[in-house]
């Protein structure tokens, strides 16, 4: 283990499309309409169909367990929505450690959109084996 | 004082009751859906729950229909995740949430209603697994 606060995770982009997230809402079984349906979405306040939080969160803690692979194991990990973020634009996750305490590490990791908006932020604990 | 209760007081009269507990299998064929719809290849992913999974397994938010005569529309504030043990393919669990908190804060683009939630998961041993929490707006 020789992790060091300050370390950058690689970052992870993703290419979230429509289908991904009629994909993503059968998966999951979240059949609410903003997720694939552009006039509802449109009729509550919504520039068109956005991409599920859960969706975010899933690929930010891909961010951290690509990283992380057989070294440790992932304790917890909490994010908030801050923005929304609509299919066909570029989903960049990133992260860096935030502290070391013996075996365990925090981080910050945040998903930001094309303009560098951190439209998702949050928190990670990792315990290294 | 009005004689109805608010959508706010009749939704924290729900606070601290447990939902009835809900059980599923981790099936093979579930875990490939959800792995292939985030788009995360990793192999282990192919046995194991990636970290997200157990939403789809069971929802973090129980369904409250009074939270709808509130504004239009639902959005998810945040989510948080917290792991005890592994969930592996052919484990059955079981899933029990509760409203923890209902509050209303007033901003300048309007009135928005918080609604948090936790659901904790139990594996086939009754061991807790999982504890989930997300925080769901209506706007």
């Amino acid at each position: 283990m020789n992790l060091q606060p300050g370390e950058e995770l690689p970052d992870l982009i993703k290419n979230p499309t429509t289908r991904q997230l009629v994909q993503y809402a059968g998966a999951q079984g979240d059949f609410y309409e903003i997720h694939y349906d552009q006039d509802f979405a449109r009729s509550v306040g919504l520039p068109g169909v956005i991409l599920h939080g859960l969706l975010k969160a899933a690929f930010l803690g891909q961010l951290v367990t690509d990283w992380l692979g057989e070294r440790g194991t992932l304790k917890s990990f909490e994010v908030s929505y801050r923005g929304v973020d609509v299919p066909g634009k570029p989903y960049r996750c990133r992260g860096r450690v935030s502290s070391v305490n013996g075996l365990r590490a925090e981080l910050e990791i945040w998903g930001e959109d094309p303009e560098g908006n951190r439209t998702t932020v949050g928190t990670a604990v990792v315990e290294m084996l | 004082m009005s004689a109805t209760p608010s959508v706010v007081d009749r939704l924290r009269a729900h606070i601290g009751t447990p939902g009835p507990p809900t059980s599923a299998v981790v099936e093979a064929g579930h875990l490939r859906r959800f792995t292939e719809a985030i788009g995360d290849s990793y192999p282990r992913w192919l046995t194991e729950a990636p970290p997200t999974f157990l939403v789809a397994l069971a929802p973090v938010s129980a369904h409250l229909p009074e939270a709808e005569e509130y504004g239009k529309g639902w959005l998810n504030g945040g989510n948080r995740f917290e792991y005890m043990e592994p969930v592996k393919v052919g484990d059955t669990i079981t899933a029990i949430g509760k409203v923890v908190d209902v509050y209303e804060k007033t901003g300048a683009s309007g009135s928005l209603l918080f609604i948090i939630f936790e659901t904790e998961y139990f594996n086939g041993h009754g061991r807790l697994v999982a504890r989930l929490r997300g925080t769901a707006i209506r706007r």
